[in-house]
Protein backbone atom coordinates (compact mmCIF):
# COMPACT_ATOMS: atom_id res chain seq x y z
CA UNK A 1 0.00 0.00 0.00
CA UNK A 2 1.16 3.49 -0.94
CA UNK A 3 1.80 6.00 2.03
CA UNK A 4 -0.77 8.31 0.49
CA UNK A 5 -3.56 4.84 0.56
CA UNK A 6 -2.35 4.33 4.08
CA UNK A 7 -3.03 7.88 4.94
CA UNK A 8 -6.41 7.91 3.11
CA UNK A 9 -7.54 4.58 4.54
CA UNK A 10 -6.61 5.91 8.29
CA UNK A 11 -9.02 9.37 7.40
CA UNK A 12 -11.76 6.86 6.42
CA UNK A 13 -11.16 4.58 9.02
CA UNK A 14 -14.00 4.33 12.01
CA UNK A 15 -11.92 6.18 13.94
CA UNK A 16 -11.35 8.77 11.54
CA UNK A 17 -15.02 9.64 11.44
CA UNK A 18 -15.80 9.62 14.72
CA UNK A 19 -13.05 12.11 15.98
CA UNK A 20 -13.94 13.46 12.36
CA UNK A 21 -17.18 14.42 13.49
CA UNK A 22 -16.42 16.01 16.94
CA UNK A 23 -17.66 19.20 18.38
CA UNK A 24 -15.47 22.04 16.89
CA UNK A 25 -14.73 22.59 20.42
CA UNK A 26 -13.29 19.36 21.30
CA UNK A 27 -10.90 19.98 18.47
CA UNK A 28 -9.83 23.17 20.24
CA UNK A 29 -9.49 21.52 23.15
CA UNK A 30 -7.37 19.27 21.49
CA UNK A 31 -4.90 22.00 20.41
CA UNK A 32 -4.92 23.43 23.45
CA UNK A 33 -3.38 19.81 24.95
CA UNK A 34 -0.99 20.21 22.48
CA UNK A 35 -0.08 23.41 22.93
CA UNK A 36 0.52 22.33 26.63
CA UNK A 37 2.51 19.31 25.52
CA UNK A 38 4.89 22.25 23.06
CA UNK A 39 5.58 24.39 26.28
CA UNK A 40 6.03 21.09 28.71
CA UNK A 41 8.74 19.62 26.40
CA UNK A 42 10.28 23.07 25.06
CA UNK A 43 10.93 24.55 28.27
CA UNK A 44 13.12 21.49 29.74
CA UNK A 45 15.28 21.52 26.13
CA UNK A 46 15.77 25.49 26.75
CA UNK A 47 16.96 25.22 29.83
CA UNK A 48 19.36 22.14 29.42
CA UNK A 49 20.51 23.88 26.41
CA UNK A 50 20.88 27.03 28.17
CA UNK A 51 22.82 25.16 30.78
CA UNK A 52 25.23 23.93 28.02
CA UNK A 53 25.90 27.35 26.62
CA UNK A 54 27.03 28.48 29.27
CA UNK A 55 24.22 30.79 30.37
CA UNK A 56 20.36 30.28 32.45
CA UNK A 57 21.03 27.58 35.32
CA UNK A 58 24.88 27.54 34.79
CA UNK A 59 25.92 26.87 38.29
CA UNK A 60 24.15 23.39 38.33
CA UNK A 61 25.69 20.08 37.33
CA UNK A 62 24.32 19.38 34.24
CA UNK A 63 23.23 15.62 34.71
CA UNK A 64 21.10 16.54 37.49
CA UNK A 65 19.72 19.56 35.25
CA UNK A 66 18.95 16.41 32.53
CA UNK A 67 17.83 14.32 35.35
CA UNK A 68 15.67 16.31 37.06
CA UNK A 69 13.87 17.94 33.27
CA UNK A 70 13.34 14.35 31.48
CA UNK A 71 10.01 13.51 33.16
CA UNK A 72 8.84 16.87 31.51
CA UNK A 73 10.13 15.56 28.18
CA UNK A 74 8.30 12.36 28.11
CA UNK A 75 5.11 14.01 29.91
CA UNK A 76 5.46 16.73 26.54
CA UNK A 77 5.92 14.30 24.28
CA UNK A 78 2.87 12.04 25.32
CA UNK A 79 0.44 14.98 25.54
CA UNK A 80 1.64 15.69 21.88
CA UNK A 81 1.57 12.23 20.71
CA UNK A 82 -2.49 12.00 22.02
CA UNK A 83 -3.38 15.14 20.70
CA UNK A 84 -1.51 14.91 17.66
CA UNK A 85 -2.87 11.57 16.66
CA UNK A 86 -6.63 13.32 17.23
CA UNK A 87 -5.71 15.98 15.24
CA UNK A 88 -3.80 14.09 12.44
CA UNK A 89 -6.20 11.00 12.02
CA UNK A 90 -9.44 12.76 11.03
CA UNK A 91 -7.38 14.56 8.13
CA UNK A 92 -4.58 12.32 7.47
CA UNK A 93 -5.35 12.95 3.44
CA UNK A 94 -5.16 16.84 4.04
CA UNK A 95 -2.14 16.43 5.55
CA UNK A 96 -0.02 14.21 3.13
CA UNK A 97 -0.36 16.90 1.07
CA UNK A 98 1.70 19.06 2.93
CA UNK A 99 4.87 19.97 2.95
CA UNK A 100 5.06 21.47 6.49
CA UNK A 101 3.50 18.41 7.97
CA UNK A 102 6.41 16.63 6.04
CA UNK A 103 9.12 18.83 7.39
CA UNK A 104 7.79 19.18 10.76
CA UNK A 105 8.13 15.14 11.16
CA UNK A 106 11.65 14.45 9.36
CA UNK A 107 12.86 17.28 11.91
CA UNK A 108 11.17 15.59 14.37
CA UNK A 109 12.59 11.81 13.99
CA UNK A 110 15.88 13.80 13.81
CA UNK A 111 15.50 15.38 16.82
CA UNK A 112 14.63 12.84 18.56
CA UNK A 113 17.23 10.19 17.17
CA UNK A 114 20.21 12.94 18.44
CA UNK A 115 17.90 13.42 21.52
CA UNK A 116 18.18 10.19 22.86
CA UNK A 117 21.86 9.79 21.75
CA UNK A 118 24.48 12.40 21.13
CA UNK A 119 22.19 15.01 23.55
CA UNK A 120 21.91 12.11 26.19
CA UNK A 121 26.09 10.91 26.07
CA UNK A 122 27.06 14.97 25.81
CA UNK A 123 24.82 16.02 28.73
CA UNK A 124 25.63 12.71 30.97
CA UNK A 125 28.94 14.54 31.62
CA UNK A 126 29.50 17.02 34.56
CA UNK A 127 31.40 19.72 31.64
CA UNK A 128 31.49 18.29 28.28
CA UNK A 129 34.34 20.19 26.08
CA UNK A 130 33.18 23.62 25.67
CA UNK A 131 32.98 23.52 21.55
CA UNK A 132 30.71 20.02 21.78
CA UNK A 133 28.47 21.78 24.24
CA UNK A 134 27.87 24.72 21.98
CA UNK A 135 27.81 22.80 19.00
CA UNK A 136 25.05 20.03 20.73
CA UNK A 137 22.85 23.11 22.22
CA UNK A 138 22.57 24.68 18.33
CA UNK A 139 21.77 21.59 16.93
CA UNK A 140 19.20 20.71 19.56
CA UNK A 141 17.80 23.91 19.75
CA UNK A 142 17.71 24.55 15.73
CA UNK A 143 15.92 21.26 15.09
CA UNK A 144 13.45 21.51 18.22
CA UNK A 145 12.33 25.13 16.68
CA UNK A 146 12.04 23.75 13.30
CA UNK A 147 9.70 20.89 14.84
CA UNK A 148 7.47 24.04 16.31
CA UNK A 149 7.88 26.29 13.81
CA UNK A 150 6.99 23.30 10.65
CA UNK A 151 4.17 22.75 12.79
CA UNK A 152 2.81 26.38 12.99
CA UNK A 153 3.22 26.39 9.14
CA UNK A 154 0.90 23.63 8.74
CA UNK A 155 -1.57 25.65 9.08
CA UNK A 156 -0.99 27.96 6.49
CA UNK A 157 0.25 26.20 3.33
CA UNK B 1 -10.85 57.79 18.45
CA UNK B 2 -12.09 54.46 19.12
CA UNK B 3 -9.88 51.03 19.27
CA UNK B 4 -11.46 49.84 15.99
CA UNK B 5 -10.75 52.93 14.30
CA UNK B 6 -6.62 52.97 15.33
CA UNK B 7 -7.01 49.05 14.15
CA UNK B 8 -8.54 49.93 10.75
CA UNK B 9 -5.69 52.82 10.68
CA UNK B 10 -2.90 50.32 11.39
CA UNK B 11 -4.75 47.13 8.88
CA UNK B 12 -4.64 49.75 6.36
CA UNK B 13 -1.11 50.42 6.16
CA UNK B 14 1.15 49.20 3.29
CA UNK B 15 2.79 47.15 6.17
CA UNK B 16 -0.45 46.12 7.19
CA UNK B 17 -1.64 45.43 3.60
CA UNK B 18 1.73 43.32 2.34
CA UNK B 19 1.51 41.18 5.53
CA UNK B 20 -1.62 39.88 3.86
CA UNK B 21 -0.62 39.78 0.41
CA UNK B 22 2.23 37.71 1.53
CA UNK B 23 2.07 34.09 1.64
CA UNK B 24 4.83 33.60 3.54
CA UNK B 25 5.11 36.02 6.61
CA UNK B 26 1.90 34.92 8.11
CA UNK B 27 3.54 31.11 8.93
CA UNK B 28 6.60 32.78 9.43
CA UNK B 29 5.62 35.30 12.00
CA UNK B 30 3.43 33.05 13.52
CA UNK B 31 6.42 30.45 13.91
CA UNK B 32 8.32 33.16 15.67
CA UNK B 33 5.84 34.17 17.85
CA UNK B 34 5.21 30.54 19.00
CA UNK B 35 9.01 30.09 19.86
CA UNK B 36 9.25 33.14 21.58
CA UNK B 37 6.48 31.91 23.56
CA UNK B 38 8.30 29.09 24.25
CA UNK B 39 11.18 30.77 25.77
CA UNK B 40 9.27 33.76 27.72
CA UNK B 41 5.90 31.29 28.83
CA UNK B 42 8.53 28.29 28.66
CA UNK B 43 10.81 29.86 31.17
CA UNK B 44 8.48 31.98 33.12
CA UNK B 45 5.97 28.16 34.40
CA UNK B 46 9.86 26.83 35.40
CA UNK B 47 10.19 29.97 37.07
CA UNK B 48 6.99 29.48 38.84
CA UNK B 49 6.78 25.82 39.60
CA UNK B 50 10.22 26.50 41.48
CA UNK B 51 8.73 29.61 43.22
CA UNK B 52 5.70 27.39 44.46
CA UNK B 53 7.81 24.40 45.43
CA UNK B 54 7.33 21.78 42.68
CA UNK B 55 9.95 21.67 40.25
CA UNK B 56 13.69 22.17 40.72
CA UNK B 57 13.61 22.71 45.08
CA UNK B 58 17.39 22.03 45.05
CA UNK B 59 18.29 24.85 42.78
CA UNK B 60 18.06 28.37 44.88
CA UNK B 61 15.11 30.31 43.91
CA UNK B 62 17.71 33.48 43.20
CA UNK B 63 19.64 31.31 40.55
CA UNK B 64 16.55 30.74 39.03
CA UNK B 65 14.90 34.34 39.10
CA UNK B 66 18.69 35.71 37.97
CA UNK B 67 19.62 32.96 35.65
CA UNK B 68 16.31 32.88 33.94
CA UNK B 69 15.18 36.70 33.92
CA UNK B 70 16.76 37.86 30.61
CA UNK B 71 15.63 34.82 28.87
CA UNK B 72 12.45 35.34 29.49
CA UNK B 73 12.75 39.00 28.97
CA UNK B 74 14.04 38.50 25.40
CA UNK B 75 11.27 35.46 24.63
CA UNK B 76 8.64 38.29 25.50
CA UNK B 77 10.03 40.88 23.67
CA UNK B 78 10.03 38.46 20.77
CA UNK B 79 6.89 37.63 21.36
CA UNK B 80 5.44 41.13 22.11
CA UNK B 81 7.05 42.24 18.22
CA UNK B 82 5.23 39.58 16.49
CA UNK B 83 2.51 40.04 18.34
CA UNK B 84 2.04 43.46 17.38
CA UNK B 85 3.19 42.67 13.96
CA UNK B 86 -0.47 40.37 13.71
CA UNK B 87 -2.20 43.12 15.40
CA UNK B 88 -1.26 45.61 12.31
CA UNK B 89 -2.32 42.54 9.78
CA UNK B 90 -5.70 41.17 11.53
CA UNK B 91 -6.14 43.83 13.79
CA UNK B 92 -9.78 44.45 13.04
CA UNK B 93 -10.93 40.89 12.35
CA UNK B 94 -9.21 39.64 15.44
CA UNK B 95 -10.68 42.64 17.97
CA UNK B 96 -14.23 41.23 16.84
CA UNK B 97 -13.11 38.01 18.60
CA UNK B 98 -14.04 38.45 22.64
CA UNK B 99 -11.36 35.82 23.56
CA UNK B 100 -8.77 38.52 22.21
CA UNK B 101 -9.58 41.40 24.14
CA UNK B 102 -9.82 39.20 27.28
CA UNK B 103 -6.15 38.02 26.43
CA UNK B 104 -4.90 41.59 26.12
CA UNK B 105 -6.94 42.17 29.94
CA UNK B 106 -4.87 38.77 30.99
CA UNK B 107 -1.66 39.76 29.48
CA UNK B 108 -1.65 43.10 31.36
CA UNK B 109 -3.23 41.97 34.94
CA UNK B 110 -0.18 39.06 34.58
CA UNK B 111 2.27 41.69 33.20
CA UNK B 112 1.55 43.76 36.76
CA UNK B 113 1.14 40.71 38.65
CA UNK B 114 5.31 40.28 37.27
CA UNK B 115 6.48 44.08 38.03
CA UNK B 116 4.45 43.71 41.70
CA UNK B 117 7.11 40.53 42.06
CA UNK B 118 10.06 41.85 40.77
CA UNK B 119 9.33 45.40 42.95
CA UNK B 120 8.23 43.84 46.65
CA UNK B 121 10.88 40.32 45.83
CA UNK B 122 12.82 40.35 42.82
CA UNK B 123 15.50 43.05 43.94
CA UNK B 124 16.00 41.22 47.53
CA UNK B 125 16.05 37.80 46.23
CA UNK B 126 19.44 37.14 47.01
CA UNK B 127 18.55 37.80 50.65
CA UNK B 128 15.65 35.51 50.74
CA UNK B 129 15.78 33.13 47.93
CA UNK B 130 18.53 31.56 49.94
CA UNK B 131 15.75 30.29 52.58
CA UNK B 132 14.36 27.15 52.49
CA UNK B 133 11.36 29.03 53.48
CA UNK B 134 10.47 32.38 51.63
CA UNK B 135 7.71 34.46 51.69
CA UNK B 136 4.21 34.03 51.28
CA UNK B 137 3.75 36.59 48.92
CA UNK B 138 6.19 35.21 46.68
CA UNK B 139 4.47 31.94 46.19
CA UNK B 140 0.75 33.75 45.91
CA UNK B 141 2.67 35.79 43.31
CA UNK B 142 4.21 32.82 41.37
CA UNK B 143 0.22 30.85 41.30
CA UNK B 144 -0.89 34.04 40.25
CA UNK B 145 1.71 33.94 37.44
CA UNK B 146 0.81 30.38 36.53
CA UNK B 147 -2.81 30.90 36.26
CA UNK B 148 -3.10 34.35 34.07
CA UNK B 149 -0.08 33.48 32.03
CA UNK B 150 -1.95 30.22 31.40
CA UNK B 151 -5.16 31.71 30.29
CA UNK B 152 -3.02 33.91 27.93
CA UNK B 153 -1.74 30.85 25.84
CA UNK B 154 -4.93 29.30 26.13
CA UNK B 155 -7.05 32.35 25.31
CA UNK B 156 -4.64 32.79 22.57
CA UNK B 157 -4.90 29.42 20.81
CA UNK B 158 -8.54 29.43 21.10
CA UNK B 159 -8.39 32.96 18.72
CA UNK B 160 -8.98 31.10 15.43
CA UNK B 161 -10.91 28.68 16.71
CA UNK B 162 -14.03 31.17 17.88
CA UNK B 163 -13.68 32.86 15.21
CA UNK B 164 -17.11 33.00 13.99
CA UNK B 165 -16.23 34.76 10.91
CA UNK B 166 -14.35 31.81 9.05
CA UNK B 167 -16.58 29.13 10.40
Amino acid sequence: MSTEALFNSIQHSALGSVLGTAHPLIGALVQLVHIAGLLLILSAIVLVNLRLLGFGLKRQSLPQLVKATTPQIWYGLALLALSGLFIFIPSASIYYANPAFWTKFILLAIVLVIQFSLFKQITSAESPKRAVAVLTAFTSLVLWFGVAFAGRAIGFI
Amino acid sequence: MSVVSILQQLHDTQLGTALRESLIMFPLIEGVHLIGLALSVGLILITDLRLVGLFLRNVPVAEVLNGLRPWVLAGFAITFVTGVVLIVAEGPKIWEIPVFPLKLVLIVLAGLNALWFELKYGKSVSVWGEHSTFPNGAKVAAWVSLVSWSAVVICGRLIPYLDTTIH
